[in-house]
């Protein structure tokens, strides 16, 4: 490697390394092309405006005075912050940096002496494809107006409208839709090319040698069979001949079946790929959902938990790799998508943040392995998240704890320990198990002593739970993980505390509000 | 004389999990089994396992059962299995107490029908750990703690009898928590239906001899308070039904 080649890849390491550069390249594309991206949205809302008060300052200038200061802003403020982005698109579109890195590894690895030159045109040619992209087309049109003299160039304000394809998701799903019947519209074009060709000449050739008519040029015969075969059909230009005639029912018939091969080549498109634009859309709202569930596999466990979650009004998402499952969390009202929750992949294409998006996932196949599995995979991805996980071989108890499950239920060992409620002491177990479940509107709360709360209720005896019909089973000092039944009418209360009432759930509303009403009046 | 068992119809991991958690109230355990030589081979277990068939022939258990006495529990993994046995038991021992499993809401109906007195619903059930597990951690850990841990703090009924002094008072003048420590939950009446002490329906009822109470409170206070106001009663689960 000569001298001038070894300070170039030198200084170009020394560019990838450095923090500072990366960390502003970074932002830069997280703002212009990253959709999970917080801030983005507000980046595209205000090029969204520029280009409709763009448009607008086009449409006022046709019949109005436009005052100089707008007509600068139009053509300058605007141009040049769209000329800034299209740079910065530039710079984030490929990395230099890396181009040269990743040549000279490649030439050291074979052991070939670095070419620089080969290396600056791959960066050429890397740079090239974004310039000739149909996006940066687009994004180089809309800067022309900045040459607000030349008066075609004003025109070219358009092209900011189609700048919108950027900002706008619902636009580029459309545009992909219709990409993925190119091979249709190819051959719709071609049969609208021959239409068009054969009926312009022939209507020439009917119709230019007769005085009467109006079509005095093969333009004149292009735009005819155009604005026929689109069934348009100003009127501006007729055929007056009966050849001409024949001619021009011949392409009405053609352009009826183009306008139904088009349409119903659009309709088809849209209805394949519906599901994958609902996907897309529920895909969007999740990325914004915060404090749900997460379940992992949709079986007979797994519909109940949702059915009992759901009524507490808690958010959940279902991920189930088997399609039928899939369609009963559909049917059961749930938002759920098609993707292995064992896969780290899924995870990725979703979005979610396991750490500040979900509540907890629940592993609830019922299968140990596949629980195993999907507890790893999300493992692997969080520390942190709150894994709960069906046990069905208590056997295989230790391999879901070290896999990092956080709280097990083995349905199996559930019976065992009711069945010894249910000989022991049946009545009791039954008043429990009818305060779990809000049997005859009675309920069991918990209620969360929080700041506000503490400093206006110091004691037990001020919480007044008997006037609601309330009873006050205990206090759980979570600081301490101790229960404390019956406190005593003294018992200081402390934020963070939890209150376990007891009562008709109507009177818990109540109990709830008049707690934090004291609170406001006492204020 | 006549001999209080279990009997369990079913090997598998559901019937060796309420063996071992009934073994302490039950002197003497069978487990069934459709396939008892198998199921004799591979038994790890301390209780005995005998052979069963779903046919009338019922010589095998109708020896020396007091079956007024003796619990019965259907755990067969095949529903219709299980069902039918469940018909079939009742048919023959109307006195003896089933507690079967189902899997789902259909077959506890079908098995409630068949003269079940309690049916376990395994999926609901779970799933109601599991959803309070999530949304009321604290509830849950603590009546877990009532419910199946050896702690402190027991759940109870209790029997009004007679000279007691809360005789011809009403349910809102119910002082326990203070002054016995235990807090009264329900009403259990005579059809064995219990009622939310708060429960408009009870407000204005007045304790009688023969009332019976459910309390929580911890064991050194639920026994004294059983001194001082009624007795432990202890419901024969078989007339319970909610």
């Amino acid at each position: 490697m000569n001298y001038f080649s070894r300070v170039i890849v030198d200084f170009v390491y020394f560019i990838h390394t450095a923090d500072a550069y990366q960390h502003k390249k970074r932002l830069v594309y997280d703002i212009l092309e990253n959709s999970r991206y917080h801030y983005k949205k507000y980046f595209d809302i205000f090029m969204i405006t520029l280009i409709f008060m763009s448009v607008a300052i086009l449409i006022a200038e046709v019949k109005h005075e436009v005052p100089s200061e707008i007509k600068f802003f139009n053509s300058y403020v605007i141009s040049i912050i769209f000329f800034i982005e299209y740079i910065l698109r530039f710079w984030i579109s490929s990395s230099v940096c890396e181009i040269i890195i990743s040549k000279s590894e490649h030439d050291a690895m074979l052991g070939r002496e670095f070419s620089l030159s080969r290396a600056i045109i791959k960066v050429i040619k890397a740079k090239l494809s974004f310039i000739f992209s149909f996006k940066a087309i687009i994004d180089l049109l809309a800067i022309l107006p900045f040459f607000h003299e030349l008066r075609l160039l004003r025109l070219f304000v358009l092209f900011r409208v189609f700048k919108l394809f950027r900002y706008a998701t619902s636009f580029q799903i459309f545009a992909s839709i219709l990409y993925t019947k190119k091979f249709e519209f190819l051959i719709l074009f071609m049969y609208a090319s021959i239409v068009i060709s054969v009926s312009s000449i022939l209507i020439y050739v009917m119709e230019a040698n007769n005085p009467a008519s109006k079509v005095n040029t093969l333009f004149d015969a292009v735009y005819w069979s155009i604005v026929t075969i689109a069934t348009v059909g100003y009127g501006d230009i007729t055929p007056i001949t009966t050849e001409g005639r024949v001619v021009a029912m011949g392409v009405i018939f053609a352009g009826i079946s183009l306008i139904a091969f088009t349409t119903s080549i659009v309709v088809s498109a849209l209805t394949e790929k519906l599901d994958d634009i609902r996907e897309i859309k529920t895909i969007e709202d999740i990325r914004k959902l915060k404090g749900f569930y997460l379940i992992c596999g949709y079986e007979n466990v797994a519909q109940e938990v949702a059915k009992k979650l759901k009524d507490g009004v808690a958010n959940i998402i279902v991920l189930d790799e088997d399609v039928h499952r899939l369609a009963q969390a559909k049917k059961d009202g749930l938002v759920a998508l098609n993707y292995d929750p064992g896969d780290v992949q899924s995870y990725k294409i979703i979005g979610i943040d396991l750490n500040t998006q979900v509540k907890a996932v629940l592993c609830l196949r019922e299968s140990d392995v596949e629980n195993v599995y999907t507890t790893l995979t999300v493992r692997s991805i969080s520390k942190s998240v709150n894994i709960v996980s069906l046990l069905m071989d208590d056997s295989n108890r230790n391999k879901l704890t070290f896999a990092g499950v956080n709280e097990i239920l083995y349905p199996k060992g559930l019976v065992g320990m009711i069945s010894k409620e249910l000989i022991g002491r049946p009545v009791a177990f039954e008043v429990i198990h009818a305060l779990r479940n809000d049997y005859y509107g009675v309920n069991v709360e918990e209620i969360l002593v929080d700041d506000r709360m503490s400093q206006k209720i110091i004691y037990v005896n001020e919480l007044n739970n008997a006037k609601f019909r309330i009873i006050l089973l205990g206090i759980y000092k979570k600081d301490k993980k101790r229960f404390f039944f019956n406190p005593i009418d003294g018992t200081a209360l402390e934020t963070g505390d939890y209150l376990l009432i007891i009562g008709k759930s109507i009177f818990i509303k109540e109990f709830e509000k008049y707690l934090h009403k004291k609170i406001k009046h006492e204020k | 004389m006549k001999n209080k068992v279990a009997l369990i119809f079913g090997y598998n991991d559901y019937a060796l999990e309420i063996a071992k958690n009934i073994s302490d109230k039950y002197s003497e355990i069978y487990i069934y089994s459709l396939h008892s030589e198998q199921d004799i081979l591979k038994n790890k277990s301390n209780f005995e396992i005998r052979s069963l068939d779903l046919s009338d022939n019922w010589e095998g258990i109708n020896e020396n059962f007091d079956f007024e006495n003796s619990i019965a529990f259907c755990v067969l993994e095949n529903s219709a299995e299980n069902v039918f046995l469940t018909i079939s038991l009742r048919s023959l021992f109307h006195h003896l107490h089933i507690i079967a499993l189902s899997n789902n809401k259909e077959t506890a109906n079908k098995l409630q029908m068949a003269g079940a007195n309690k049916v376990i619903p395994l999926v609901q059930t779970t799933a109601e750990m599991i959803a309070e597990m999530m949304e009321k951690p604290i509830v849950k850990e603590v009546f877990h703690k009532i419910l199946f841990e050896s702690g402190e703090l027991k759940i109870t009924q209790v029997k009004i009898n007679a000279n007691n002094e809360y005789i011809g008072r009403g349910i809102a003048e119910l002082d326990w928590n203070h002054k016995y420590g235990v807090i009264p939950l329900s009403m259990v009446h005579e059809d064995m239906k219990s009622e939310f002490i708060y429960s408009s329906k009870i407000k204005h009822h007045i304790i009688q001899e023969g009332d019976m109470f459910v309390i929580v409170g911890y064991e050194t206070c639920i026994g004294d308070f059983e001194k001082l106001i009624g007795s432990r009663y202890d419901v024969n689960w078989c007339n319970w039904s909610r």
